[in-house]
């Protein structure tokens, strides 16, 4: 899950930064609005973290600037500001969700998680597709009674994969979702990872469509 | 204060009535001197030709021409009177019958006007001249009637009297019509401020007159000043919120990132002092946020503001299909600065919509008192919760499971505003009603 984190705050920027790194989230902080928007633009995020007192570009004028180019990217407005006239104008600007500071980072954790599954058309608690159940909170994948630990990239792919089951899935667009911005990208480590999680999980989990990409269970 | 229309009726008529009132006398005593002036002559001429028709008596007295004496002398009180002494003889018209005439004294050559009351009390205008004839003193009288003059001065002053009244009254009635006519752009005015006070304008109407121009152009300004202040406090409490909770929430992050996390106790102490902090600060930020009784402010306003609070709630609780009813019987805004309404009854909705099920009831009633009812179909508060919370303070709001922190925001936000908060279990819809009356506000 690739994620924009647009907080001015050094402290809590690194900090969110290191927890949704480990959450499984691929984390590209910026520090200023004009940054936020160009990277929301030329990157296709999953899910975008942005606080209203930006510098340079206010937070709202970032928002609707890309709502206007037509950037559908779900949007979690991160704020100090708690007055209803606020919150009114941030999802009339089209963000999705408000989360006041200060907060619990489980707190926003769990809101970004919900955020994805209902961009992704997802229901439920837990991601559990073709009988496999992926635990995010353990980074664990289970199947009836057997239980598989996930390392951090592993993690982020399979769970990539199974909020798009079905479809197939280019490698490019794997490395994009499952890497932060300034990573060393080598789209082979891909298939590194999946064929590490193939021989974890079992040959048939992914699927791979020569010329194009894999795919999670069955094709739609 | 007395009204300029009033003022300016009542200077008018003041100065109106001195003028006139100056005019009828000038023009009664002038026209009453001309009068004797004019009989006087006259009667000049009567005593002359007498005078030249006159002889004297050798025994004393004199002998009068006869033909020379008009017939209105010869009448009996007909007005016009003659009376002639010489060395103590009295020669009188005949018209004087027995009466003599009291002559006062003059010398040869002197010529005398006397007002004088005559037979049958009538009023005298008595001509009185002293000549010399064949060496004897003479004093020659001519009297006339001034009954009749006096009565046409009098007619004709009524008439002056009567005509200036209509005057004054035309005047007046103009001067009214001008007032009202070059008054209408203060009323414009006045209108304008009514509607500043009920939020339907934010600012007065520019064209008007240059004498109020200054007071509308000044009026507007302030509006204007009062508004941005608005804005800059907002925007400045909003950075504060901004520079207070940022830290905060890293210190409160590292502090449970610290604490072994067997500590649970020292857990929840954190979690009970930041959440204070912030609600402290957020209790102030939103008492100081609201613009209260501003003038020139917009009006929160039900058919465009309600939807999309409505919409936004709806999008911050995607997991709760939830439908408003709203019943505000035609009342198209609320009394609130737009700002203060959205939180208002974003903070009341929000609670509702945490706790409904599936439906929200919001009644609105215009008053006066202003009176918003919120009822959900959620599980309500039960009777020792709703004691609780008929106490006042936000200590006792927090030990209401749940409802807690969403309620005492919303029971601040209506005692900033002036007003009084009632809880109740909703008889329609089972789950928290909670009444809000705000009086002088309609």
């Amino acid at each position: 899950m690739r994620l924009l984190l647009a907080e001015d705050d050094p402290d809590l920027s690194a900090r969110l930064k290191r927890y949704l790194g480990k959450a499984g989230f691929a984390v590209d902080a910026v520090d200023n609005g004009v940054d936020a928007e160009f990277n929301g633009c030329g990157t296709s995020y999953d899910v975008i973290v942005l606080d209203l007192g930006l510098p340079q570009r206010p937070g709202l004028e970032v928002l609707a600037n890309w709502r206007r180019a037509n950037i559908k990217i779900p949007v979690l407005i991160l704020t100090a500001r708690d007055s209803w006239q606020e919150k009114v104008l941030g999802l009339q600007q089209g963000a999705d969700d408000y989360l006041t500071k200060p907060f619990r980072e489980e707190e926003l954790l769990a809101r970004l998680q919900a955020l994805i599954r209902r961009n992704t058309r997802t229901v439920g608690d837990s991601l559990a597709i073709n009988g496999w159940v992926l635990d995010e909170e353990t980074q664990s994948v289970s199947r009836e009674e057997q239980r598989w630990e996930l390392t951090g990239i592993e993690f982020r792919l399979l769970r990539y994969f199974m909020l798009h089951p079905g479809r197939i899935l280019s490698k490019s667009r794997l490395t994009e979702h499952v890497y932060e911005q300034d990573a060393d990208r080598d789209s082979n480590v891909i298939e590194v990872y999946i064929r590490r999680l193939r021989e974890k999980l079992g040959k048939d989990i992914i699927t791979t469509k020569r010329g194009q990409g894999y795919v999670f269970g069955k094709t739609a | 204060m007395i009204s300029l229309r009033t003022r300016l009726g009542l200077g008018l008529l003041a100065s109106l009535v001195i003028m006139i009132g100056l005019l009828w006398l000038t023009v009664g005593v002038t026209v009453r001197a001309l009068m004797e002036e004019h009989m006087a002559s006259r009667m000049s001429h009567d005593g002359e030709s007498l005078l030249g028709g006159m002889q004297l008596a050798p025994g004393g007295g004199v002998i009068l021409d006869t033909r020379r004496i008009q017939g209105i002398y010869q009448q009996p009180f007909s007005g016009h009177y003659f009376q002639v002494e010489a060395d103590g003889h009295v020669t009188r018209s005949r018209s004087l019958w027995d009466e003599e005439l009291q002559l006062p004294e003059v010398a040869v050559g002197e010529t005398r006007v006397d007002f004088v009351s005559g037979p049958q009390q009538q009023p005298l205008l008595l001509w009185t001249r002293g000549y010399r004839k064949q060496g004897s003193m003479v004093r020659l009288a001519v009297a006339e009637d001034l009954e009749a003059v006096q009565a046409g001065i009098r007619r004709f002053q009524w008439y002056l009297a009567a005509g200036s009244l209509a005057v004054v009254f035309m005047v007046l009635l103009i001067q009214q019509y001008i007032v009202v006519r070059s008054l209408r752009p203060v009323s414009v005015i006045v209108e304008d401020i009514e509607r500043l006070e009920t939020g339907e304008i934010s600012s007065l109407r520019e064209p008007v007159p240059h004498e109020v121009f200054p007071l509308v152009r000044a009026i507007n300004l302030l509006l204007q000043r009062q508004q941005q202040r608005l804005q800059r406090s907002r925007e400045a409490l909003g950075n504060l919120a901004h520079t207070i909770k940022t830290p905060l929430t890293v210190l409160l992050q590292l502090a449970s990132e610290k604490v072994p996390a067997e500590d649970v106790a020292s857990h929840a102490e954190l979690q009970r002092y930041g959440r204070l902090i912030n609600e402290h600060v957020n209790a102030s930020l939103r008492r100081a946020r609201l613009a209260g009784d501003s003038l020139g402010t917009s009006r929160f306003d039900l058919q465009q503001d309600l939807p999309v609070l409505v919409d936004t709630l709806t999008r911050l609780h995607p997991d709760r299909p939830i439908t408003l009813n709203t019943n505000a019987g035609g009342l198209r805004q609320l009394p609130f600065e737009q700002q203060d309404g959205m939180e208002l009854l974003g903070s009341l909705l929000d609670n509702a919509w945490k706790w409904a099920r599936n439906s929200v009831q919001l009644n609105i009633d215009g008053g006066p008192p202003l009176s918003i009812v919120i009822e959900d179909d959620g599980p309500g508060i039960d009777a020792a919760g709703l004691r609780l919370l008929a106490q006042r303070g936000m200590r006792q709001d927090e030990n209401i499971p749940g409802h807690g922190i969403g309620l005492s925001v919303v029971r601040s936000l209506v005692e900033a505003l002036g007003g009084t908060i009632e809880f109740a279990t909703s008889e329609v819809l089972g789950g928290l009603q909670v009444c809000i009356r705000l009086a002088g506000r309609s």
